[in-house]
C-alpha cells in the first residue's frame, strides 16, 4: 500500500542482500558527497551552482554549510536527503548510493534514515502538534496508539509535552520549529538536514532552538547537516563548508567571521 | 489506507485557507447529493409510470392467448379450455370469439373489434367489464344465462368509451353492428347484421381498447359470425406473468399440434421498449446534474491541490510516498461523492417514497387516466446511480491526484 516498511530494500546500500555494492563498502562515514555538479538549465544558458564538489562526514559530527544567497546550499541539502537529484556526481548517505533510488526507495529513504527541519516550520496546520510529529510514522503504517506514543515522547523531549493537543496557529515560532524538530527526529533517522532552521525566529529563540538542535545531536548520536547564515551558529558546529560562486571550501569553524 | 484516509478526512473537515475552496468543495456535495436525488426520483417516476401503465394493461388484457395457427378457430373449446386451465401457472383461462364488425349509430359509423365471451369466465382474465364509466355489463351475463337468450331483438353490448363518444352513444341507445362475415344469397355475399342495445360503456384508459373493442356474449357472436360453437382465442392468467412466454410455450405444447400463442410482452414489446428508452435518456439527461457535479469536485481538488502544495512538499520530504499523496486526494473526492451520494440516496428516497405515499403530486386525470404521479423506487436504481456517481466522481479526482503526487518536493520548497 506504498507505505514505508522495514522490509524496503536500497540499492546501493553495502548491507542490504543482493544489491548493488557500495563504492565504499567499509567506512566510518555517514555522508560521502564525490565529485557533485549541480546545474540549471536557465534562459540565459547553463548556471553551475557548484561543481566537483566532495566532501565526507563521519557519525557524530555537525557540519554547517555557510554562503551567499544563491549560492546552492539548500539545494545541496535536498540532494543529501534525496530530495533533488545531483546532474553528476553521487551521494553516498547512511551507505546508501541515493542516484540509484527510484522515487518509491527515495521516499522511503527519506523516511527512515533522515530528518529535515526548514526554515519555515511548515507543520499541517490542520493537525495537531502530536499528529503532526506522528505523521512520518503513520506515513510508513505504525499503529496510530504507537505512533502516538512515540510522538508524546519526542514533544516531551523538546520540552512541548503540555501542547500536544494545540495546532500550529495556537504555537509560537519557537515552539513550532521544536515540534517540526521533534517531526524530524521521530523515526529516529541518522542524518539531521537543516535548512536555516533558526532564520524565521528571533535572536533569543534561535539561541533556543539551536541549543536543542545541539543536544538533541549528542544525545542521539546525529550526523547533522545545518545551512545557516547565522556565523555565530556555524561557529558552534565541528565543521564548516563555504559554498561561494561555484567555489566550495572547507573552512575552521574558529576563523569565521 | 489508513493513513491516507486519516490526512484526507482531515483535510476536508478544515477550514480552508482559501474560502472558495471550501465553497466549492460544498457546492460539490451538494451537487452531488442533488444529481444523485434527482436521479432517484426520475428512475423512481418512469419505473412508477411504467408499473401503472403495465397494471392497467395487465388488468385489460389476458397473460396469454392461445390460437390456431391456421386461424381457422377452436372445435371442442370447452374441454380443451377445461383441460388447459388446471396446467401448473395457469390460474385462468376464458374463450372468445373475435370479430371485426362496423357499428353504427345513426349517421356515425366506427370499426371495431367486436369479443363474444363468457363474462363469468372473461373476467378472470381481464378487468375490462369492471371499469364501467357508464352503465352496466350485468345484462351480458343475465341474458347468457338464459336458454333463449340469443333470440332477444336486441342483444346486450359492451363498448369503449372512446368508440361510445365517436358513435354518439350513451348507455341504453340502440346500435347496429354489421359484420363482413356474411351470408352467400343468390345476390352474391350479403353482409350480416345485428341491433346491439348498449348497455355498457367501459373505460380503461387506453386509447386502444377505449377506442376499438366491444363486448358481446358468446353465443350472440357465433350467431353474428356463423361460426357455430367456435372460439377463436383462449386467453389464460398465469402465476408469474414474467414468464408468460415459457408458460405460453407449456400451453402451446399441451394444445397439441396447430397451435400457437402470444403473450402480454409480445403484444406490447414496442410499447415496453419505448418506455425503457424513456428511462435511458432521463438517466441520461439527468445524469448531467453528478457529471456538472463531478467538474466541480475536479474545480475544488485541483485549487486544493494548488492550495497544499508546500504541504504536499513537506509530507513527502517526510517520506510518505507519492502513491500515498496520490491517494489521499482520490480519497479526498470520493469523500466527497460519497457524502453527496449518501445524502441524495436519503433525499430521493425519502421523497420517493413520500410522493408514492401522500401522492402529493396530482395530475389531470382526464389526460393521464390517473389522478397522481406515481413513484416505484427500486433498490437496484440505487445501486446503479451509487455506481455511476462514485465512478464520475472518481474519474474527476485522477487529474488533481495525479498532479498532486508529481509535485517536486525541491521545487516547491525552494521558492517559499
Amino acid at each position: 500500500m506504498g507505505m514505508v516498511s522495514a522490509s524496503d530494500d536500497f540499492p546501493g546500500r553495502p548491507d542490504s542482500a543482493g544489491l548493488r555494492p557500495s563504492a565504499f563498502p567499509e567506512h566510518p562515514y555517514v555522508i560521502q558527497v564525490r565529485n557533485l555538479r549541480k546545474e540549471y538549465v536557465t534562459g540565459r544558458g547553463r548556471l553551475v551552482l557548484f561543481d566537483g564538489l566532495s566532501f565526507d562526514l563521519a557519525q557524530g559530527e555537525m557540519l554547517a554549510i555557510v554562503g551567499q544567497s544563491g549560492a546552492g546550499k539548500s539545494t545541496l541539502l535536498h540532494m543529501l536527503g534525496a530530495l533533488d537529484a545531483p546532474s553528476e556526481g553521487d551521494v553516498y548517505c547512511a551507505s546508501i548510493q541515493l542516484r540509484t533510488l527510484n522515487s518509491r526507495q527515495a521516499a522511503a529513504f527519506r523516511n527512515r534514515e533522515v530528518g529535515y527541519v526548514w526554515q519555515f516550520h511548515y507543520l499541517l496546520p490542520e493537525f495537531t502538534a502530536l499528529e503532526n510529529v506522528a505523521m512520518p510514522l503513520l506515513a510508513r503504517g505504525e499503529p496510530k496508539a504507537k505512533a502516538f506514543r512515540s510522538a508524546e515522547q519526542w514533544l516531551n523531549e523538546v520540552e512541548l509535552g503540555d501542547r500536544v493537543t494545540h495546532r500550529a496557529g495556537e504555537l509560537s515560532g519557537g515552539e513550532q520549529q521544536r515540534v517540526s524538530l521533534a517531526r524530524a527526529l521521530v523515526t529516529g533517522p541518522k542524518v539531521l538536514l537543516a535548512d536555516e532552521p533558526t532564520g524565521d525566529l528571533d535572536s533569543r529563540t534561535a539561541e533556543m532552538v539551536f541549543s536543542l538542535i545541539e543536544r538533541l545531536h549528542q544525545t542521539h548520536c546525529l550526523t547533522s547537516v545545518i545551512v545557516t547564515h547565522n556565523m555565530m551558529l556555524a561557529q558552534r558546529c565541528s565543521r564548516v563548508l563555504r559554498l561561494e560562486k561555484g567555489r566550495v571550501d572547507e573552512v575552521s569553524p574558529r576563523t569565521l567571521q | 489506507m489508513r493513513f491516507e484516509l486519516f490526512i484526507a478526512a482531515r483535510y476536508l473537515r478544515a477550514k480552508r485557507r482559501q474560502a472558495v475552496v471550501g465553497i466549492i468543495t460544498a457546492i460539490s456535495v451538494a451537487g452531488v447529493a442533488v444529481g444523485v436525488a434527482s436521479l432517484i426520483l426520475a428512475l423512481a417516476i418512469t419505473n412508477g409510470t411504467r408499473h401503472d401503465l403495465q397494471d392497467r394493461l395487465l388488468a385489460s388484457t389476458a397473460h396469454v392467448d392461445l390460437m390456431r395457427t391456421m386461424n381457422d378457430g377452436i372445435r371442442n373449446w370447452r374441454p380443451l379450455t377445461e383441460r388447459l386451465r388446471r396446467l401448473p401457472h395457469v390460474t385462468a383461462a376464458a374463450p372468445g370469439l373475435y370479430e371485426p364488425v362496423l357499428i353504427s349509430h345513426g349517421a356515425q359509423a366506427g370499426g371495431a373489434m367486436l369479443k363474444g365471451i363468457i363474462p363469468s369466465e372473461e373476467r378472470t382474465v381481464s378487468d375490462l367489464l369492471s371499469n364501467l364509466a357508464e352503465g352496466s355489463a350485468a345484462p351480458l351475463s343475465a341474458q347468457a344465462n338464459a336458454e333463449d337468450g340469443t333470440s332477444e331483438p336486441t342483444p346486450p353490448l359492451v363498448i369503449g368509451y372512446d368508440l361510445a363518444n365517436t358513435l354518439g352513444v350513451k348507455a341504453g341507445d340502440t346500435v347496429m353492428v354489421t359484420s363482413p362475415q356474411g351470408e352467400l344469397t343468390p345476390y352474391g355475399l350479403v353482409p350480416k347484421y345485428q341491433r346491439f342495445q348498449v348497455t355498457g360503456i367501459f373505460h380503461s384508459g387506453f386509447y386502444q381498447y377505449d377506442s376499438g373493442y366491444g363486448f358481446i356474449r358468446l353465443t350472440d357472436a357465433q350467431k353474428l359470425f356463423s361460426e357455430p360453437d367456435l372460439v377463436s382465442v383462449i386467453s389464460f392468467k398465469v402465476d408469474d406473468l414474467y414468464h408468460a412466454d415459457r408458460i405460453g410455450r407449456e400451453i402451446e405444447q399441451a394444445a397439441g399440434a396447430g397451435f400457437s400463442t402470444t403473450n402480454w410482452m409480445e403484444q406490447n414489446r414496442e410499447l415496453f421498449r419505448a418506455l425503457k428508452e424513456e428511462q435511458v435518456v432521463t438517466f441520461i439527461v439527468i445524469g448531467l446534474i453528478v457529471c456538472v457535479a463531478a467538474l466541480n469536485i475536479l474545480i475544488a481538488l485541483t485549487m486544493m491541490v494548488m492550495e497544499k502544495t508546500k504541504d504536499i512538499a513537506v509530507l513527502l520530504s517526510m517520506g510518505v510516498q507519492p502513491g500515498q499523496v496520490r491517494r489521499i486526494f482520490l480519497l479526498q473526492g470520493f469523500l466527497i461523492s460519497v457524502i453527496g451520494t449518501a445524502i441524495g440516496l436519503v433525499v430521493g428516497y425519502t421523497l420517493a417514497w413520500a410522493g408514492h405515499h401522500y401522492r402529493f403530486i396530482h395530475l389531470a386525470a382526464d389526460v393521464y387516466s390517473l389522478d397522481y404521479l406515481p413513484f416505484a423506487p427500486r433498490l437496484i436504481h440505487g445501486v446503479i446511480v451509487t455506481a455511476v456517481s462514485l465512478g464520475v466522481s472518481l474519474l474527476a479526482t485522477l487529474y488533481p491526484s495525479s498532479s498532486a503526487a508529481k509535485v517536486l518536493p525541491a521545487e516547491a520548497l525552494r521558492y517559499e
